[in-house]
């Protein structure tokens, strides 16, 4: 009889356990976010913006899954192959064509008509980046260029004038030569030869990884050959760039915030670790072209993923996290790369704050904007070409063999 | 003159492997110095063994940076996938190569062979459908399909069956003649007298899971999820040049397999004589 | 015989093999089956596969990078393999003796053996660095200048098997000390008794009668050096230009990072046949030199 009487307690006590459950679950949506961007300089802020967020909308909790940047893209794409895939993500350009290639996003645009949302805040370039095939799959979140940066004090002591807007690749030789000769652990300039320099460089030398309707590969045009032979000769023969083991694993970044590179190429991504880290007058230009000018434009977006249960409140947090004002404010502040709107007062904020003084190259550098080479097998792609242009700045091969390779491998292996 | 050769010989002795053990070592002080240094500190010249300023500031970090997989977290996540995988691999082993020792059934060195003959299949040729079967499981980043695979061990299974065929069958009888089933035997007499080479397995499935880098990299995605191994892949995909956080995240990741090799030194030993004669 | 009788002994026996069987069925046997399927299709997961027949291993063998592949796993073993042999002989003849302390010095041969492949890697990359680590001070101390290393497309290979043989020395060494150990003082003490030196007396008596344990290292060792992966993720990402890309990386990359299944599996088999070759030679070869009676 105690038995029988105990056992019903317990079930009474167990419904009502998992009924309070569920009325405490359904109060409060939770949304997974994935996420790479933020990096260690603006944790921070994403958890400025997570919090703001959640007190403004307080039946919605935002969990952020951080990725590194190295790791980032495998990991989302192990989730969404295997089902596991967080409810919004971030993309950034060149894999959101691969991820809407394949079916796995939602389109954004019958989700914001429903929720009487439009997208008329999102400046269009970046916007339009986001919409494959005529659906809208994501909003742009961040936008960022590639400029010339500089060090004010290694120019003052080489003697060489400030670079302008108007600088080519001789100049950049001509002054990286100046200031390496300052001292056996100071080099002129800082670039990199991989594939995302590559694709840029060939640009502004009027080369393309394809021909003009994106049906075969011309890597091995006699205008890449000769922006790869640009790309090699700043490290093996001028050497104004420090070579693999010059460099001694120590990052880009820390290299010229040390006060060791004159120049860096990079992107305006970089202005809080500057801000932080260089102990010297710098500032920023357009990046110098040759026979015209080329500059990077990459995007980041934010998609829902097909199979998430909770896409109304996913809408709810990328729509703020992208275009809110008070999110945007927050992004400006930190300097974390350049909200996508078209807001004037946003913009403003954003060209008044220093440093760097010059900061409206940023938006300058819109004029030339190149957007990465997107095919399906992007990441494989990305991989022959690199793993050649190593050998070209190694000086394993010239730039020639090494390019005729790479069109070899590409054309065996790389569907157009 | 004959002791003071003696002597000389022993000194001698000791100085070369006292060299050699420093040399295997020294990788490890260096990674103990950096850990303890400021980042400005760790790419200065000349190298400097003892930091100018000790500060424990990577460590702080590692465990506390709020968006990555905080250090504490991952170890107690390796700590559960470990223990589940040596728990799950000696479960299911013991109880098969009990069958194959002791019990009759058709068919059954037969099929022992095949089973032997799966050991020659590198892992790489299953790799790849065993995330398959995973994915279709919805076992995908869940500690349930990463040690899921862990329940057949041909080697384990071998190992095992040589060390309960090698127990006397007069315990079985005594069993029977007490009117004991085959349950019995496996609780009261296979377990208590496998119980070092259950140790010596235990150890080397443990250490093989905590170690394990592939695998979880495959099944894992989670940043909560994560084991110490792609904890510290994660640290370096993100920190890559904060080498004074990286080595602090080595070290915190060797602790608790030291402690275990410690209080278990003999059976890794066993283990690894054993492993090595039989199989 | 003990599992009793009729229907009640058919379930004991079930019970006992059923978590293997069932192992075995889901993890070894339809994965091998599927596998073998998979390397002669072209699949990315999420679309259907396609049956391309040998199409994957026409392609495998006719790529520049598969022979690269292949040659840069012919360099690891070539280094790795003696290197390593001859420190793990060393290592196990040093502890093979009674002297106070000896545990500890087991302990610290050990540790390298009991650290994850992620974290050896981490500490190689940084001592292996060309300014900053401390093996190029080293070398410098003794007046050599020490190369790139891992950014050097001819010092990375060298590079990830001193790490490598760093790593496994305890293991194999211990392994060895276990093979010295069971050997008959009695060979020692006559062979004293002839004067014999300690070098003759290792290389008469220890070496032939260890040869069992040595084609045993050399096999395993072998069949490892085929699938060395996390060393070269991490320490060099298979770089630079290629000059580490080995098998089990490609294999990774193709299936998670490209999601080309089938080409990868295709490479997983074609290693599976190279190790059988390899450990098919090396057993009809072990009379040669394997001495099996002491």
């Amino acid at each position: 009889m105690f038995t029988r009487r105990a056992l019903l307690v317990l079930v009474c006590f167990a419904l009502v356990l998992s009924l309070s459950g569920s009325i405490l679950a359904a109060k409060k949506v939770v949304i997974t976010y994935g996420n790479f961007s933020a990096g260690k300089d603006n944790e921070p802020t994403l958890n400025a913006m997570k919090a703001a967020f959640e007190k403004a909308h307080p039946d919605i909790e935002v969990k952020l899954q951080s990725t590194g940047y190295g790791e980032y893209f495998r990991v989302i794409q192990t989730q969404v192959a295997g089902g596991t895939a967080p409810d919004c993500y971030e993309l950034n350009y060149e894999n959101f064509v691969t991820f809407a290639a394949k079916n796995v996003l939602t389109d954004l645009g019958p989700l914001f008509q429903s929720a009487g949302m439009d997208f008329d805040a999102y400046d269009e370039n970046a916007l339009r980046a986001f919409n494959y095939k005529g659906k809208q799959f994501g909003v742009p979140v961040s936008y960022s260029v590639v400029l010339l940066f500089y060090n004010k004090d290694l120019f003052d002591k080489a003697k060489v004038p400030y670079p302008t807007n108007d600088w080519t690749w001789k100049d950049v030789i001509e002054a990286g030569k100046k200031i390496r000769a300052l001292g056996d652990d100071i080099f002129g300039i800082i670039q990199g030869v991989h594939f995302w320099e590559f694709y840029k460089v060939i640009e502004q030398n009027n080369g393309s990884l394809f021909n003009a309707d994106h049906t075969k590969f011309t890597v091995n045009s006699p205008e890449n050959v000769e922006a790869l032979q640009y790309m090699v000769d700043k490290v093996i023969k001028y050497n104004i760039e420090p070579t693999q083991a010059q460099k001694s694993n120590q990052g880009d970044w820390d290299l010229f915030s040390a006060g060791r590179a004159g120049m860096l190429i990079t992107g305006n991504w970089a202005f809080t670790y500057m801000k932080e880290n260089a102990k010297f007058p710098w500032d920023v230009v357009v990046e110098p072209g040759n026979k015209r000018k080329a500059c990077h434009f990459f995007s980041n977006g934010l998609v829902i993923n097909k199979a998430s249960k909770n896409k109304d409140a996913a809408l709810k947090w990328i729509k703020w996290l992208s275009s809110s004002r008070e999110s945007c404010t927050l992004r400006v502040n930190a300097a974390w790369e350049t909200p996508p709107i078209s807001d004037p007062e946003i913009i403003k904020l954003y060209t008044s704050q220093t440093p760097p003084d010059n900061r409206k190259a940023v938006f300058e550098s819109l004029k030339y904007l190149v957007t990465p080479p997107v095919v399906e097998q992007f990441n494989e792609m990305a991989q022959i070409i690199d793993v050649q242009l190593q050998k070209a700045r190694d000086g394993e091969k010239t730039p020639k063999q090494a390019l005729d390779d790479a069109q070899k491998e590409l054309e065996q292996k790389i569907k157009l | 003159m004959r002791r003071a050769i003696v002597a000389l010989r022993t000194v001698s002795f000791y100085l070369v492997i006292s060299a050699v053990a420093f040399g295997m070592i020294l990788p490890f002080l260096w990674m103990i110095s950096t850990s303890l240094k400021e980042h400005e500190a760790v790419m200065i010249l000349p190298i400097r063994w003892i930091p100018e300023r000790v500060s424990f500031q990577s460590y702080r970090d590692i465990f506390s940076i709020s968006t990555m997989v905080p250090f504490h977290r991952a170890a107690l996540n390796s700590l559960l996938v470990s223990i589940m995988a040596t728990f799950v691999t000696l479960a299911s082993t013991s109880m098969a190569a009990f069958a194959f020792a002791k019990l009759d059934f058709r068919n059954r060195d037969r099929l022992f062979l095949v089973f032997l003959a799966t050991m020659m299949v590198p892992g790489a040729v299953t790799m790849i459908p065993n995330y398959l079967v995973l994915r279709s499981l919805r076992l995908l980043n869940t500690f349930t399909g990463l040690v899921l695979p862990s329940i057949y061990n041909a080697w384990a299974l071998f190992l095992l069956r040589q060390n309960i065929k090698a127990i006397p069958e007069a315990y079985f009888e005594a069993v029977l003649v007490d009117g004991g089933t085959a349950f019995t035997m496996y609780r009261h007499i296979v377990l208590p007298l496998a119980k070092p080479i259950l140790a010596t397995l235990g150890v080397l499935t443990f250490m093989g899971t905590w170690n394990d880098y592939l695998w979880p990299l495959i099944v894992l995605s989670d940043p909560s999820k994560m084991t110490l191994t792609l904890a510290l892949n994660n640290l370096n995909a993100r920190w890559g040049e904060h080498w004074e956080m990286l080595m602090a995240g080595n070290l915190v990741s060797m602790v608790p397999i030291i402690i275990v090799y410690l209080a278990a030194q003999k059976y890794f030993e066993t283990g690894i004589t054993v492993g090595g004669l039989k199989a | 015989m003990y599992a009793g009788r009729g229907g009640r002994r058919a379930l004991t026996i079930a019970v006992f093999l059923l978590p293997t069987i069932v192992g075995f069925v889901l993890f070894s046997l339809t994965p091998i089956l599927r596998s073998l399927y998979l390397s002669f299709t072209s699949w990315d997961i999420l679309q259907p596969a396609e049956w391309v027949g040998t199409e994957n291993y026409r392609q495998l063998l006719t790529s520049d990078e598969f022979w690269r592949v292949m040659g840069n796993t012919a360099e690891y073993i070539v280094l790795y393999i003696p290197l390593m042999l001859v420190s793990s002989l060393a290592v196990a003849s040093l502890l093979n003796r009674r002297f106070r302390g000896v545990l500890v010095y087991k302990v610290l041969f050990f540790l390298p053996v009991l650290t994850s492949w992620v974290a050896g890697s981490l500490i190689w990359r940084w001592i292996l660095n060309y300014k900053y680590g401390i093996v190029n001070a080293l070398l410098g101390f003794v007046g050599i200048k020490g190369p790139a290393w891992l950014d050097d497309r001819l010092w990375a290979m060298p590079g990830i098997v001193l790490a490598s043989v760093w790593k496994d020395v305890g293991f194999f060494g211990l392994i060895f000390l276990g093979a010295i150990k069971g050997i008959n003082t009695d060979y020692y003490e006559a062979a004293a008794i002839d004067g014999a030196t300690p070098w003759q007396r290792f290389r008469h008596i220890t070496l032939p009668l260890v040869s069992p344990t040595t084609f045993f290292v050399l096999v395993t060792s072998i069949i490892n050096s085929f699938q060395v992966f996390a060393q070269v993720m991490i320490m060099t990402d298979a770089g630079p230009a290629g000059a580490t890309q080995v098998i089990i990386e490609r294999i990774y990359r193709y299936a998670f990072q490209f999601y080309k299944m089938g080409y990868a599996s295709a490479l997983s088999w074609i290693l599976f046949a190279m190790i059988f070759i390899v450990t098919y030679v090396q057993w009809q070869f072990q009379k040669r030199w394997v001495t099996y009676d002491a």
